[in-house]
């Protein structure tokens, strides 16, 4: 009975504030009008790049991922050739050897900063590698373009080549700027993002697990590879993910220190382009609907691309929360 | 004091009491004193382990239980600014000294801890084979057997035999710590430490560790650390008694066969402590 009286007494205490039948209007129309333009923003914008790539799909078919040639027939009488493979397979290389070190260096960056570094430095360490993790991708760029790609073209190319099979299979650079150096530039610009999401996740590796093993006579490499890394597998896999989506989207510092030219041997030494990379540097050239919609195709093959790869890891990282949590 | 109690230690007054101690020993402590910091946690313990029995560490927290139990097996390495002084014999070898790894010491004294911690990412066999396969045992026939054998000695096989791929999540809380007792038994220690081992459990699971413990002490030494008085009365042979003193730091009050510390301590701070007067 108490409760009653008192929520009788709410409401009427209520009824005195409650705003105007207009101001309510208001609210919700505005919340409506705001939430309605971001949906509209988000149709108009794949809308765009499926209407305008649509034709190029149709002219090219298949050879728009497997072909060579990127040729405007626009003035010369001959049908337009626009050929991704070198787009394409850039792209994936220079993920790939991307990954491969951030993977590495971050998971190994990772267990550190839980396990060695003291205490005391944890958050500073913390937070400089979140401060790294924002520094605008251009940066990472032109230091890899002035600072690294000479050192590639000088020292580490030629070291490379002069490997047994080096020239055979990672090739010869000649300025320095290749797919390899992409990748290492790509591995830099991510590993912050990576280290940071991959930190907290084994952070979250229960310590009992940890004293678990080590009771059991594990050395703590043995703790490591076979107790923290395989608890926190799921979620080092996202952050792999996220890593990856960003750098498969990377333009601006891929395209300062690939090469930029369309090679058919994608040796990692050699220069090279990625889809990103290839659509940023050919916007200023690109004339008639013609070329501007092999872009736009080229551009919705990567967004397929990302928004799967996006969508995997958020899955990835909600079940590894399920299962932390009925740890 | 509740009735319990107090039944139960009339009881006890009427056996003859026998010193575990007297019989052989398996781990000595000689001035063990623990530190965190330069900041004392546990001072100057001194009692030996009698093999094959149960010896039970009792006081109120911040005694410096669970603190001293972990200096048994060298998990204070761990911890930044953790030093422990003093001997801890295991046998004749001193387990601080370097002659032992703490590899291979944590493999001849295992642990089992408050709550129950199965790996989560492993299956219950893979769980309980974990140690061995820290330590190298690669051959399947050998695995298997351990496993078999260990977790009929902790009571589980029964109940697990037709699901040994399942994951451990899928055990009750009672079940998982048996799984963990197993999975300490497997690698064949010599001493079982056990921390607060049925705290996080409900007294039937409890009722039933207990039962284990009693009948785990004929193959291994068992220390454990219980804030449960009764359950201290029940399974063990030897009690230590430890308080916090005036630094907060923990000592020893009082080591002496169960039955007689329960009935007839010597110092009367123990006999406040048994009575409900503090902790």
């Amino acid at each position: 009975m108490v409760v009653a009286a008192n929520s009788s007494q709410t409401a009427a205490g209520a009824e005195g504030r409650r705003p105007s039948a207009s101001a309510r209007g208001a609210y919700e129309w505005t919340l409506l009008v705001v939430a309605s333009l971001f949906g509209i923003v988000s149709v108009w914008f794949v809308g765009t790049i499926i209407w305008q790539s649509v034709s190029t799909f149709q002219s090219q078919g298949l050879y728009l991922l497997t072909g060579v040639n990127w040729v405007p027939g626009a003035g010369t009488g001959q049908p337009s050739q626009y050929g991704g493979r070198a787009m394409i397979i850039g792209t994936i290389e220079t993920s790939l050897i991307a990954m491969v070190i951030a993977v590495v260096i971050g998971t190994g960056t990772a267990l550190a900063i839980n396990f060695f570094v003291p205490q005391k430095m944890k958050t500073f360490v913390a937070t400089v590698v979140e401060l790294l993790a924002a520094v605008p991708s251009v940066v990472y760029g032109v230091w890899g373009m002035l600072v690294l790609a000479p050192w590639f073209l000088n020292t580490i190319g030629p070291f490379l080549s002069s490997l047994p099979g080096g020239t055979a299979v990672l090739g010869t650079t000649v300025a320095g700027k290749s797919l390899l150096l992409a990748g290492i530039v790509l591995a830099i610009m991510v590993l912050p993002t990576y280290v940071a999401i991959s930190r907290e996740v084994i952070g979250a590796v229960p310590h009992e697990l940890v004293e678990a093993s080590l009771s059991l006579g594990a050395t703590r490499w043995q703790t490591l590879w076979r107790t923290v890394i395989p608890t926190a597998r799921i979620g080092l896999f996202g952050a792999t993910s996220l890593s990856l989506g960003r750098a498969i989207g990377e333009t601006v510092a891929v395209s300062l220190v690939c090469g930029g030219s369309v090679g058919t041997t994608f040796k990692p030494l050699e220069p090279g382009v990625t889809i990103a990379g290839w659509i940023a540097t050919q916007w200023g050239e690109a004339v008639g609907s013609d070329q501007i919609g092999a872009l736009f195709a080229l551009g919705a093959i990567l967004m397929v691309v990302s928004l799967a790869m996006s969508m995997f890891s958020r899955r990835l990282v909600a079940q590894q929360r399920r299962a932390a949590a009925v740890v | 004091m509740n009735e319990n109690m107090v039944n139960m230690m009339n009881a006890l007054e009427d056996q003859a009491i026998v010193d575990p101690r007297s019989g052989p020993i398996a781990m000595r402590l000689n001035n063990v004193s623990v530190a965190f910091n330069g900041r004392m946690a546990v001072r100057d313990v001194t009692f030996d382990v009698p093999a094959n029995n149960v010896t039970a560490l009792i006081g109120p927290s911040g005694s410096g239980k669970t603190t001293l139990l972990r200096s048994l097996n060298r998990l204070h390495d761990l911890t930044k600014g953790a030093k422990v002084t003093g001997e801890i014999l295991l046998g004749d070898e001193d387990i601080y000294s370097g002659g032992i790894a703490p590899t291979v010491l944590r493999s001849r004294i295992g642990m089992v801890f408050q709550r129950p911690n199965p790996f989560p990412t492993m299956s219950l066999y893979d769980n309980v084979v974990s140690g061995l396969r820290f330590n190298g045992v690669k051959k399947k026939s050998i695995l298997d057997a351990a496993a078999e054998e260990s977790l009929r000695a902790a009571a589980l096989w029964d109940e697990i035999k037709d699901r040994l791929k399942a994951h451990g999540s899928t055990l009750s809380g009672g079940q998982q710590q048996r799984l963990c007792i197993a999975r300490a038994l497997a690698v064949e220690p010599e001493v079982l430490l056990m921390d607060e081992p049925t705290s996080a459990l409900d007294p039937i699971a409890t009722q039933k560790i207990e039962e284990l413990i009693s009948q785990l002490k004929a193959r291994v030494t068992i220390v454990i650390v219980t804030h449960n008085m009764q359950q201290a009365a029940r399974v063990s042979d030897l009690t230590a008694f430890l308080l916090m003193g005036e630094d907060r730091a923990g000592e020893q009050i009082e080591v002496a066969p169960t039955l007689k510390l329960f009935s007839q301590p010597d110092d009367p701070r123990t006999m406040d402590y048994i009575q409900g007067r503090f902790g």
